[in-house]
């Protein structure tokens, strides 16, 4: 049996930050451990087997984190895996109770908003390049060439789909702030 | 203000830094309530842009707090209210 799992796109797989921390810590308890984030995690990641463990994982989107971001986790005990976009993620071992990173309400809700306002903006981004698209091939029509008007059009669908990929992601996050 | 920025600022009436404010509010209250990181960085970011704490130093990588005189009036404006939601509701007790 192979000792290293790739998973693809696993940020879309597990949209909101407690799925994506739950998935995490099953695999942990499976055998499967990922000691690093990077940038491309959410496209692919790799799983090292080794002994099953029980950790408690943390998702924390975080833009511009203050220079005692760090130090205030690793204070409390957490291990720092590192960055993928601006999430930034955690890690710590335990027994017994389950540790919490977001003890209160009000912390869990703050960090699920920065969540959904990242994924709000990239919406909105793409939203505007779709409507910008779509404009442009009815009012500008007649000036196109039919090969222009065609890759305009495979854009407007393309950059349509990912406006409704991310339209759904973002009424996820915003209908579960409470999760 | 909520229970945990209560506490925290009633914690900061002494110099301290996150984990030890942790420490205080779990000795405090029995255990029930235990700061978490991420809830504890923002808390103190959020208390320190109102201008109810300040960083008076750094001691290794770890940023000590206490509460300012702003910081102090709101504590004792919110014992207050609390004091009296508590002699309101104490028959019920």
């Amino acid at each position: 049996m192979s000792d290293r799992k790739i998973v693809f796109f696993s940020a879309f797989r597990h949209l909101l930050p407690s799925d994506y921390e739950n998935w995490l810590e099953r695999m942990a308890a499976d055998g499967w451990h990922i000691h690093h984030f990077r940038q491309w995690s959410s496209l692919f990641m790799t799983f090292q087997r080794d002994k099953p463990k029980k950790y408690r994982f943390v998702y924390d989107p975080q833009v511009a984190p203050r220079p005692e971001y760090q130090a205030t986790y690793e204070q409390f005990g957490w291990e720092y895996l590192g960055c993928m976009a601006s999430a930034h993620f955690w890690r710590m071992e335990y027994e017994g109770e389950r540790p919490q990173a977001f003890s209160d309400l009000e912390g869990l809700v703050d960090r699920n908003r920065r969540n959904a306002i990242a994924v709000s903006a990239s919406f909105f981004i793409f939203l505007a390049g779709v409507s910008a698209i779509t404009l442009a091939l009815g009012f500008a029509s007649d000036s196109l060439s039919a090969g222009d008007r065609i890759q305009l059009i495979i854009a407007d669908i393309f950059f349509g789909m990912i406006a409704l990929a991310l339209g759904y992601i973002m009424y996820l996050m915003w209908k579960n702030l409470l999760r | 203000m909520s229970e945990t920025m209560f506490y925290i600022l009633l914690s900061l009436k002494q110099e301290r830094h996150g984990y030890a404010i942790m420490q205080y509010i779990k000795e405090l209250t029995y255990g029930r309530i235990i700061l978490g990181a991420g809830t504890a960085y923002s808390s103190l970011g959020k208390l320190e842009r109102d201008g109810l704490i300040e960083n008076i130093r750094e001691e290794e990588r770890r940023r000590i707090y206490i509460i300012t005189p702003l910081g102090t009036q709101i504590l004792h404006e919110e014992a207050a209210r609390i004091a009296e939601l508590y002699n309101n509701v104490k028959e019920l007790l």
